[in-house]
């Protein structure tokens, strides 16, 4: 290094040189800190995993793989199955992906071709803003206003037409709760709405312009443009911002609990009661004294912790791949 | 019907139903605000940030939650922002590329999504359970692994922005690394690390899943770090699940509270960020 070279160099004082080590140090604690910080990060993510897979050996102990399909959970007895929890968990997230990523799409394909160039701007701000508000507000809404509407209107309607359809008839049958699976997934859906709109906004605005309006000069339509053009340009983007949105579906507990009911058992109805793992964890963590049961509700956070892990993996393969255009 | 017929109703139809899915949304969107501005101003008034949260059936307000809650993730950024700082320095400045680096990149933003009630999780078994009780430092602490991720992951972007020359100027006029970060790169990067300490604090104050088992709550005034102390979202989910009028009332009035914080938080940030790029 240059500052060697000056230290060692003819004529350079016994104090240049001390201050020229004394630099060196410091530097090197500078750089340690920041590497000692950066592992604390990588500590407390292996933190997490640990702590989460001592508290679940006593359950894994116990029920053994047959865990995640035992769909029994009996605190009284003491046998515990995570059938319902991911079941409640997988369906509300569809559910969500369902109704969220056609209405999010739309959105975005509104906000970067058809609206109004003064709008867009507010628009996409508002949007961007409401992805920020904390979830346990979008679980009052739904708790508050979307449930009593479900259960008064929406339920009973939904019974009376596609629930007299045979086949697809028994997801939309049994009494009108309000909560439940369908009610659950609906605010999930509105929920992940700002984020996956923003982020779909961000990818459609990395076409470039040039390819965009030599589209256009074609004459292409707008559809086409967006179909043939903006689509294909993205695809990879626009996966890896639903997965995301995934991500946080999956792993929602406040907009989930006061809508799910938390009933431990599968019903073919989508109208019905049921539980998420999250919400299962929320609800009844703080109340589970038994050694057993706490476990169990740990063992149902690893699993949660591998499902979110997995499809966060793999959104970050795809939008890693985006990168690279 | 030939062919540009046709293309231009495929046209107008996919047209229509983006902008009915787009009104369809933001109908929603609208009608979540209007709700909670509608009977959260309801619950507004002097003694909702003077006032105890009550029992059931009297009058009060939600002084101890509003202050458990700004003390808690206080705490929390306290903890956060030197660690997360240092953190996505290392990451964007002395990794190199290297395939460590980008391993600890990548659990980062596996931290960064993780559910945060599993955070909640972690930290009662960390936290909680080996020191006997529930404490407003472990719910702070839960909140400082939330905010830790979202820090490391700013600052890592917004260093990456600086442009290298100012680097190699500052090493070519001798100064050692430390200076170079903190005189020069920080400098410039300021605004950007700031906006992402914001939004980390945006982010904090609304979470309620990591609080339930480490904060828990506290009916009354407390300043002991060391007890359980009450705070805003999970008073909020504690009382809009009873079924007293007055305690829903005032859950609605905390929501509205905790939201337009967030919001004023974000707006910020975001002309921070702006002034930056302009």
């Amino acid at each position: 290094m240059a500052m060697t070279d000056a230290a060692s160099a003819p004529g350079v004082s016994p104090s240049d040189e001390a201050f020229a080590r004394r630099l060196r140090r410091q530097d090197a604690i500078f750089v340690n800190l920041t590497w000692a910080s950066a592992t604390l990060v990588v500590v407390v993510l292996l933190g997490v995993l640990i702590s989460l897979l001592i508290d679940a050996l006593p359950a894994i102990r116990a029920f053994g793989l047959p865990f995640i399909w035992n769909e029994r959970w009996s605190p009284a007895k003491e046998i515990f199955g995570a059938a319902a929890p991911i079941y409640g968990t997988l369906v509300t997230s569809a559910i969500a992906m369902v109704i969220g990523i056609p209405v999010s799409f739309g959105i975005a394909i509104f906000l970067t071709e058809i609206c109004p160039q003064p709008l867009r701007r507010p628009i996409g701000t508002a949007i961007e803003l409401l992805a920020g508000i904390p979830s346990i507000i979008y679980g009052l809404w739904g708790f508050f206003v979307l449930a009593p509407i479900m259960q008064t209107s929406v339920q009973p309607f939904l019974t009376d037409t596609l629930g007299q359809l045979p086949g697809i008839g028994i997801l939309f049958s049994g009494a009108p709760y309000g909560i439940g699976l369908l009610t659950a997934g609906i605010v999930l859906a509105i929920m992940i709405l700002p984020f996956i709109t923003s982020v779909t906004r961000d990818v459609f605005n990395t076409v470039p312009v040039m390819l965009r309006e030599s589209a256009y000069g074609m004459g292409m339509t707008t559809w086409e443009v967006v179909r043939h053009i903006i689509i294909p340009y993205t695809r990879l983007g626009l996966v890896g911002g639903i997965m995301l949105g995934l991500g946080r579906a999956l792993g929602e507990t406040m907009a989930v609990t006061f809508v799910i009911g938390n009933s431990h058992r599968i019903a073919a109805s989508l109208l019905s009661p049921a539980t998420t793992i999250s919400a299962s964890i929320a609800n009844e963590f703080a109340e589970a004294t038994e050694g057993l049961y706490t476990s169990s509700l740990v063992a149902l956070g690893l699993i949660l912790f591998f499902i979110t892990f997995s499809v966060l993996a793999f959104a970050k393969w795809l939008l890693g791949r985006t990168e690279k255009f | 019907m030939s062919i540009a017929t046709r293309r231009y109703t495929t046209n107008r139809v996919a047209i229509g139903l983006s902008v009915a899915a787009a009104a369809f949304g933001l109908f929603f969107l609208a009608a979540i605000l209007w709700t909670l501005f509608w009977n959260g101003l309801s619950a507004m008034g002097p003694s909702i940030f003077l006032k105890m949260t009550p029992p059931p059936g009297s009058d009060g307000g939600l002084a101890n939650a509003i202050f458990g809650s700004l003390v808690m993730t206080l705490l929390a950024v306290v903890i956060a922002t030197p660690i997360g700082i240092m953190a996505g320095t290392y990451l964007s400045e002395y990794s190199g590329g290297s395939k460590i680096g980008e391993a600890a990149k990548f659990i980062n933003d596996v931290l960064l999504s993780a559910p945060s009630i599993i955070v909640g999780l972690f930290i009662y078994a960390a936290f909680v359970v080996p020191f006997g009780h529930f404490s407003a430092w472990s719910g702070a602490i839960a909140l400082a692994v939330i905010a830790l991720p979202v820090i490391n992951r700013t600052t890592q972007d917004m260093l990456a922005l600086v442009p290298n020359a100012l680097r190699e100027a500052s090493a070519a006029l001798g100064s050692p690394r430390w200076k170079t970060m903190t005189m020069v790169i920080y400098r410039s990067a300021r605004s950007g690390i700031l906006t992402g300490v914001l939004l980390a604090i945006a982010r904090v104050s609304g979470e309620t899943a990591p609080l339930l088992f480490t904060a828990l709550n506290n009916q009354y005034w407390s300043t002991d770090l060391n007890a359980p102390m009450s705070n805003l979202p999970v008073v909020i989910f504690q009382f809009a699940m009873s079924p007293y009028d007055d305690w829903q009332r005032l859950a609605w009035g905390g929501a509205l509270i905790i939201t337009v914080a967030i919001l004023a938080l974000n707006i910020i940030a975001r002309s921070l960020a702006g002034r930056r790029s302009s």
